[in-house]
C-alpha cells in the first residue's frame, strides 16, 4: 500500500480546521460541566435530591448502553450490577469501615467481576437466553441479598454511613451532588474515548455483523468480555452512588422494575449513544416526581413514551438531536 | 410425604404449564418473547374481578376475561407489533415490555397498588387418599389445565390451525407464498396466546392475591419452564412446567422453603449452561 | 516466488456428506488464482475452511509455514489474511467511515490507559488512521458517504466498503468471494485491475468467482472445483482446453 501515504498526508489538510473545532467543543463542554456545577446553589432541598438521583441514573445508562447499545447484547444483568455495586458500597463502610475511595474502587471491582462472570454465558447464546439467564442471575443475587442476613440484613435493608476523601465530607445531597458530578463527568470521558477508539468500534462490529469482524480480526469474545466488564463497573459505581445518596439499600430496590427502568431509559435515550443516556437519565427520573400522586400514572407515562420510541423514533431522543452534525455521535475521533 | 409434594407441584406446576404454553405458542409462531405476558395474565384476573364487583355471575364474568383478552391480544397485535414487523430483537422485546409497563399502570391507576382477592369458586373439603391430601382446588386446576392442552394439542395436530401455525414457523415467506395471510395470523395467535393466560388467571385467580404486579412472577417461572423443556416446543412448555413445580415443591420441602423462590433461577441458569436445548428443544445452529 | 498460504488435502463433511474431499492449493506472493466450479461445487466452503469458518475433517492450512488449522477465524485473520463474504460484510448500522477504519485497527497499538485518558500519542494515531481511511475511501471512489449507514449504500458499494478495509490493513493474503456479482463490464474490467495491481504489490490473492470471462483475464493460477473434488488445476490457457473442465463446466455454462 505504498499509494497510501501522500494520499493521505493529503487528506490530512483539513486538520488544523478540525482540531479547531476540537478546541471548541471541548471549551463548551467544559463550560456546560461548570454550569452543572452551580445549581446546588440555589435549588431547594428536593430538587437537590432529585437532581443527585438523575446523575446516578446517567451513570447507570452509560453503563447498560455499552452493552445494550453498543454491544448488542440483550442482557437483563444491570439490576444485578447495580444491586452489587450498592451493597458492596454499603458493606464496605458501615461494616468494613474501608476508606471512601476504597470503597468505591471495591464497588466498580465486584461489578467489573460479575460483568466478566455474565459475558461467559453470552459468549455461547444468543439473543432471548442470554435476556434470560441474565435475568435469572439477577433475581437469584436479589434473593441472595435477602437471606444473607447476616451479612445484609436482610429485606430490613443496610445502612449507608456518609463518608468523605481528602478531608470532604459528603453528608448532605449538594456535596454529594458535587461528588456525582466529577464522577459521571469522568465516566463519561473515558467511556467516550474508548468508543470513539478500536475499542468502541470492534464492539459495534461484532454487533452488527460477529463473522465479518472476526475476519478483520477481531475477537468476538474478548470485545463481549470486556464490554461486559466495562459496563459492569460503571453500572456499580452508579450503586455505590445510589447506596449513599439514600442512606439504606434494600433488597427490592434491585429486582425486575430497576431493570425496566434502566432498560426503558436507555431505550428512550437512544441506544448506542452517550448523549441519549444522559437525556434519557433525566427526562425518565424527573417526569415520574411530576407524577408521583398519581398511582400507575410514572408506568402510563413509561409505556407510552416507549412506545412512541419504537414506532417514531427507533434511534431515541438522541437520534433525533443527531441529525444536528455537531451532535452526532461518532466512533471515531472527529 | 414425596407423593404429597409432587402433587401438589403438579398442581402449581399445571399454572406454569398454562403460562409457558402461552408464551411458546407466540414465539413459535412470530419469534416475540413475550416479556407482558405475566401482565396478560394479571389483566385477566382483574377483568374477573371488575365483572364480579359489578355483579355479573362468575362465569360469566371468567367468560368476559376470556372475551376481553382475545381482543386485547389482537390489539396488541394490530397496534404494536405489527408496525414493528421484521425490526430486530431488542425492539420487538422492548415493545413488550412497553405494553406490561401499560397494563400494570391502568391496573394501578384504576385500583391502586393493594392487594385484594376474589371469592373462593368452589368449596369442598379436600379428600384424602392413603394419607396424602388432596386439594379439590388443585385438582379441579389440573383438570382443567390437562383437558386445554388435550384439545390444544388435537388442534395444532390434527387441524388445519395446526397446519397453518407450523408453515408460519418454518418459513414466513414460505407461507404467505402458499396463500396464508400471516399478518393475520399473527394477530389470531396473540388473541389465542392471551386467551391462554385469562385461562391460566380464571384457574388461579380464585386462589390467589390479587396485585398489579403480580405477573412477574409467573413470568419468571415460565421462562424457567420453556428454558428446562426447550424454548419453542410445545410439549416442552407443558413438561417443562410440570416438572419446575415439582420441583419447587421437592426443594422448598426438603431443603428449606426460601428454596421455592429460587429454583426456577437456578433450573434456568443450569440447563442454559449444561444443556441450552432443554429436554425437547433442537440446539440452536449457528450460521455463518 | 514464496509460498504464502499452503492448504494440503483439506476435506470438509457436514453430516456425512462430504462438501470438499482432499483439495490442495498454494498462494504464491504476488499471484492472482481463482476457484471455479459450478454451485453447490464447495468453492465458498473451502474459503470458509481456509479462514476457520467451518472445521475441516482432516488437511492442513499453512500460513507462511505455520499450520492455522483449528484456529478461531479472527486467530487466522491476524496471520495477515483477510476475506470478504458473499452475501456482505458490511457492519449495516456503521458508518462508511467508521467501517473502513476498521481496517486500520490492528494496526493502532496505542494502549488501552492512553485511549482512555486521551493522551496526544493515542489521540495522534487515530487522527492518522482517520485520514488513511479517508484516503483509502478516495482511492475507492466513495468519497462523499463517510458518514452514511452501510445499510444505505448501494450492493456494489456495500462490495467496495467491504474491500478497502480488507486492502487497509494491509493484508498479505486476500480472499475474495464471488467480487464481480453485479458489477457491470466496465466495473469487472475496473475490478481487473485493481486485483492484478494488488498482485504487484506482492498480495497473494484467491478469487472464488463465476465470470469466467474475468478469472482467465486475470488469473495466474486456476483451481476448478466440482461435487467438493479438484477437477483441474494449472493455468488459463491449460484449464480452459482440459476436456474435464469443458464437459463438466464451461461447456454446460
Amino acid at each position: 500500500m505504498n499509494g497510501v501515504s501522500p494520499a493521505a498526508k493529503a487528506a490530512q489538510k483539513p486538520a488544523p480546521k478540525a482540531g479547531r473545532v476540537l478546541r471548541w467543543k471541548n471549551a463548551g463542554l467544559f463550560a456546560v460541566l461548570v454550569l452543572l456545577a452551580l445549581p446546588p446553589f440555589f435549588v431547594d432541598d428536593y430538587i437537590q435530591f432529585i437532581l443527585d438521583l438523575i446523575l446516578v441514573y446517567v451513570m447507570v445508562s452509560v453503563g447498560f448502553n455499552i452493552v445494550l447499545g453498543y454491544a448488542g447484547q440483550l442482557a437483563f444483568a444491570n439490576a444485578a450490577f447495580f444491586g452489587l455495586g450498592a451493597y458492596a458500597m454499603a458493606l464496605c463502610l458501615g461494616r468494613f469501615h474501608w476508606p471512601f475511595a476504597a470503597a468505591l474502587v471495591t464497588a466498580a471491582g465486584v461489578g467489573g467481576g460479575a460483568g466478566l462472570l455474565v459475558s461467559l454465558p453470552a459468549l455461547r447464546l444468543r439473543a432471548y437466553y442470554l435476556a434470560i439467564v441474565t435475568l435469572a442471575f439477577g433475581e437469584l443475587l436479589r434473593w441472595g441479598y435477602v437471606h444473607a442476613s447476616s451479612l445484609t440484613h436482610g429485606s430490613a435493608g443496610l445502612a449507608v454511613p456518609a463518608a468523605g476523601v481528602f478531608g470532604l465530607h459528603f453528608a448532605t445531597d449538594r456535596a454529594r451532588y458535587w461528588l456525582f458530578l466529577v464522577l459521571v463527568a469522568l465516566t463519561l470521558w473515558g467511556s467516550a474515548n474508548l468508543l470513539r477508539s478500536r475499542f468502541g468500534r470492534s464492539l459495534a462490529a461484532v454487533r452488527d455483523n460477529e463473522a465479518a469482524a472476526a475476519a478483520i480480526g477481531v475477537s468476538p469474545a474478548l470485545a463481549k468480555i470486556g464490554a461486559f466488564s466495562w459496563s459492569g463497573s460503571i453500572v456499580a459505581l452508579g450503586g455505590a452512588m445510589y447506596a449513599l445518596l439514600l442512606g439504606r439499600i434494600s433488597p427490592e430496590s434491585f429486582g425486575l422494575s430497576q431493570l425496566l427502568l434502566h432498560f426503558s431509559i436507555v431505550m428512550i435515550g437512544g441506544l448506542g449513544s452517550l448523549l441519549g443516556s444522559v437525556l434519557g437519565a433525566v427526562i425518565l427520573t424527573a417526569a415520574p416526581e411530576l407524577l408521583r400522586d398519581i398511582p400507575g400514572l410514572e408506568e402510563i407515562l413509561f409505556g407510552v413514551l416507549l412506545i412512541a420510541v419504537l414506532l417514531f423514533m427507533p434511534k431515541g431522543v438522541a437520534g433525533v438531536l443527531g441529525r444536528f452534525s455537531l451532535l452526532r455521535e461518532r466512533l471515531y475521533l472527529s | 410425604m414425596a407423593a404429597q409434594l409432587v402433587l401438589s407441584g403438579i398442581g402449581q406446576g399445571s399454572i406454569y404449564a398454562l403460562v409457558a404454553l402461552g408464551m411458546t405458542i407466540l414465539f413459535r409462531v412470530t419469534t416475540i418473547v413475550n416479556f407482558a405476558h405475566g401482565e396478560l395474565f394479571m389483566a385477566g384476573a382483574f377483568v374477573i374481578y371488575a365483572l364480579l364487583r359489578w355483579g355479573v355471575p362468575y362465569p360469566l364474568a371468567m367468560l368476559g376475561a376470556i372475551v376481553f383478552l382475545f381482543a386485547l391480544g389482537n390489539a396488541v397485535e394490530r397496534g404494536l407489533m405489527r408496525p414493528l414487523a421484521g425490526a430486530p430483537h431488542i425492539s420487538l422485546a422492548m415493545m413488550t415490555v412497553a405494553l406490561s409497563y401499560l397494563l400494570r399502570g391502568a391496573v394501578r391507576f384504576v385500583w391502586g397498588g393493594n392487594v385484594r382477592s376474589l371469592p373462593p369458586l368452589f368449596s369442598f373439603a379436600p379428600v384424602e387418599v392413603s394419607g396424602v391430601i388432596i386439594d379439590a382446588e388443585d385438582l379441579v386446576i389440573i383438570l382443567s389445565a390437562a383437558a386445554l392442552l388435550a384439545v390444544f394439542f388435537v388442534l395444532m395436530r390434527y387441524s388445519q390451525l395446526g397446519k397453518y401455525a407450523q408453515a408460519v414457523t418454518d418459513s414466513a415467506r414460505g407461507a404467505a407464498l402458499v396463500g396464508i395471510n400471516v399478518p393475520a395470523f399473527h394477530c389470531l395467535m396473540w388473541g389465542v396466546a392471551a386467551v391462554v393466560a385469562a385461562v391460566a388467571s380464571i384457574l388461579v385467580a380464585p386462589e390467589t392475591m390479587l396485585y398489579p404486579d403480580m405477573g412477574a412472577r409467573v413470568l419468571l417461572r415460565a421462562f424457567a419452564a420453556m428454558t428446562l423443556g426447550g424454548f419453542g416446543s410445545l410439549a416442552g412448555a407443558v413438561v417443562g412446567g410440570l416438572l419446575m413445580g415439582v420441583i419447587e415443591q421437592l426443594a422448598g420441602g426438603y431443603v428449606s422453603t426460601a428454596m421455592i423462590d429460587i429454583a426456577s433461577y437456578i433450573v434456568i441458569i443450569a440447563v442454559l449452561l449444561l444443556r441450552p436445548a432443554g429436554l425437547f428443544g433442537r440446539p440452536e445452529v449457528v450460521r455463518v | 516466488m514464496t509460498a504464502l498460504l499452503e492448504v494440503e488435502r483439506l476435506s470438509v463433511a457436514f453430516g456425512g456428506l462430504a462438501a470438499l474431499s482432499e483439495v490442495c492449493l498454494t498462494l504464491a506472493e504476488g499471484t492472482v488464482t481463482a476457484v471455479i466450479g459450478p454451485n453447490g461445487a464447495g468453492k465458498t466452503t473451502l474459503l470458509n475452511a481456509i479462514t476457520g469458518y467451518v472445521r475441516p475433517q482432516s488437511g492442513r492450512v499453512i500460513i507462511e509455514g505455520r499450520a492455522v488449522t483449528g484456529l478461531p477465524p479472527f486467530a487466522i485473520a491476524r496471520r495477515g489474511l483477510r476475506r470478504t463474504f458473499q452475501n456482505g460484510g458490511a457492519f449495516n448500522d456503521m458508518s462508511v467511515l467508521e467501517n473502513i477504519l476498521l481496517g486500520a485497527d490492528k494496526a493502532l497499538r496505542s494502549p488501552f490507559f492512553g485511549i482512555l485518558f486521551g493522551f496526544p500519542g493515542a489521540r495522534r494515531a487515530e487522527r492518522q488512521a482517520v485520514a488513511e481511511a479517508r484516503a483509502m475511501l478516495a482511492r475507492a471512489g466513495i468519497r462523499g458517504l463517510e458518514e452514511t449507514r452501510a445499510r444505505e449504500l448501494s450492493f456494489g458499494q456495500q462490495r467496495l466498503v467491504e474491500i478497502s478495509r480488507a486492502l487497509l490493513s494491509r493484508p498479505r493474503i486476500l480472499l475474495l468471494d464471488e467480487p464481480a456479482v453485479g458489477l457491470s463490464e466496465s466495473e469487472r474490467e475496473e475490478l481487473r485491475q485493481r486485483l492484478r495491481g494488488l498482485a504487484g504489490e506482492g498480495i497473494a490473492v484467491l478469487l472464488v468467482e463465476h465470470v469466467v470471462d474475468l478469472v482467465m483475464a486475470v488469473s495466474d493460477r486456476v483451481l476448478v472445483l466440482n461435487s467438493g473434488q479438484v477437477l483441474a488445476a494449472g493455468t488459463p490457457l491449460e484449464v480452459r482446453s482440459d476436456p474435464a473442465v469443458l464437459e463438466a463446466y464451461l461447456g454446460s455454462a
